[in-house]
Order: structure tokens, then sequence, then C-alpha cells
């Protein structure tokens, strides 16, 4: 029982880890990105 | 696991873990796509904070927990709606050839305590050691082990009532699950 139970819980739990990832996270994180850049890029500005 | 050494970059190697394990505690996917963007961004302003070397799955997920105890949890129970968005991905024929119906496995996941539901995904389908799992959870290895049995055993009782149900089930309320309405 107790492997079955893991098994289905796999099954469930996989078909939503294997779902496509939507792009608004892929966004998300370019846009994280950018702000990082945007702050290094204003921080060596007063650096220099 | 990987030779990255960025985290940033191995971020969105983990999304879709995320995504999954934030499925299980909220059931409805839009509640846990916003939970995983919440997760992302405090994650992010606080990478400096994760030690190069460990478990970054481990920690992404510690965020995400900690946010959806934090600001999701009393959410839920507003907008909470397990038959609405589950029954769309149920719409599948129950299976009889010895597997477990997943109708059944879903219905019953679905009724654990959102501890259960946590614990079973993160050692039963992530498989993260119970020491792991007491680190992500912060309580002591020997409570995460006796929720997990917990879990499983009252899982097991769910379905074994779903079980018997089913056996009284005539074919037109078979037939209704199929079709994603409800017998109810």
């Amino acid at each position: 029982m107790e492997q079955q139970i893991d098994d289905n819980l796999r099954r469930v739990y996989a078909d939503t880890a294997n779902e496509p990832l939507p792009e608004r996270f892929t966004q998300l994180l370019d846009r994280l990105r950018d702000q990082e850049q945007d702050k290094s890029d204003k921080s060596s500005e007063d650096d220099a | 696991m990987t030779k990255s050494t960025d985290p940033k970059e191995e971020i969105v190697e983990h999304l879709p873990a995320m995504r999954a394990f934030a499925m299980s505690l909220t059931h409805n996917s839009a509640t846990a796509d916003d939970l995983v963007q919440d997760a992302i961004v405090k994650a992010w302003g606080n990478l400096d904070k994760f030690q190069p070397g460990t478990n970054l799955r481990a920690w992404l997920f510690t965020i995400l927990r900690n946010t959806y105890y934090s600001l999701y949890r009393k959410r839920r129970r507003e907008v909470e709606d397990p038959d609405g968005t589950m029954a769309g991905q149920m719409s599948e024929k129950p299976e009889h050839d010895g597997h477990l119906a997943m109708t059944d496995f879903r219905q019953a996941f679905a009724k654990l305590t959102d501890e259960q539901r946590e614990v079973l995904v993160l050692v039963g389908a992530e498989g993260f050691s119970y020491e792991d799992a007491a680190e992500m959870c912060g309580c002591a290895v020997g409570t995460i082990k006796s929720r997990t049995n917990r879990a499983r055993k009252r899982l097991a009782e769910l379905m074994q009532i779903d079980d018997d149900d089913e056996l009284e089930m005539t074919d037109a309320a078979t037939m209704a699950v199929v079709q994603g309405t409800s017998s109810a």
C-alpha cells in the first residue's frame, strides 16, 4: 500500500512538474536580472 | 546534480518542481503560480544568504512553503475550489487494472491537512531525507517521521473508503465521473 501511495504521489506530482514552464517565469527571471544589471550599472557609475 | 555554480542560473531548473509543490499545497494552478512567483522574488532578494554547495532545491522549497504559510494559507480558505480545478484534471477514465484510480487518489490527497500533503510531497514524491524535510519544515526529525506515517495511513484510509463507495457505483455514476460531471 505504501508503495502504491508513493507511486501515485510521484505520478500526480510529475504531472505538474512535467508541464512546460509558463512564460511568466522566464520573463520574471529576465526582469529580475535586468533590474540587477541596472543597479550594478548605476553603482559602477558611482564608483567612477 | 549540476556543475553550475551560480544559483541565479540554476533557479530555472527547479521551477517545475516548485510549481508541483505549490500545486500540491494550493490545489489551484493560478494560485500555485502566484505562490511560485512570490517565492522566486523572495529567493532572488535573499540569494546572498544561500550557502553555495548546499541544496538549492531544498532552500527554494523552504522559501516557497514559508511564503505559503505566511501569505496563502488564509487566502486559500477564501478562494479554495478543490473540486473546480481538480475536476478538470480528473476527467480521465478511472483505472481499475490494479492501480489505484488517480481520481480517488487526488481526491483523497486533497482531504489531507497542509502539513500532511507537504510531508508526503517532500519525502514521498521529491525523495528528500527526513533530516532535510525536518530542516525545511522547521521541526524535529521524529515529527517528520510520524507525520509521514500518519499521512500515509490517512491517505490509505481515505482511499479505502473511496474503494468501498466504488463497489456500489453504477455504470452511470462511473460515466459521470469520466465526463467530469458531478455525481453528487
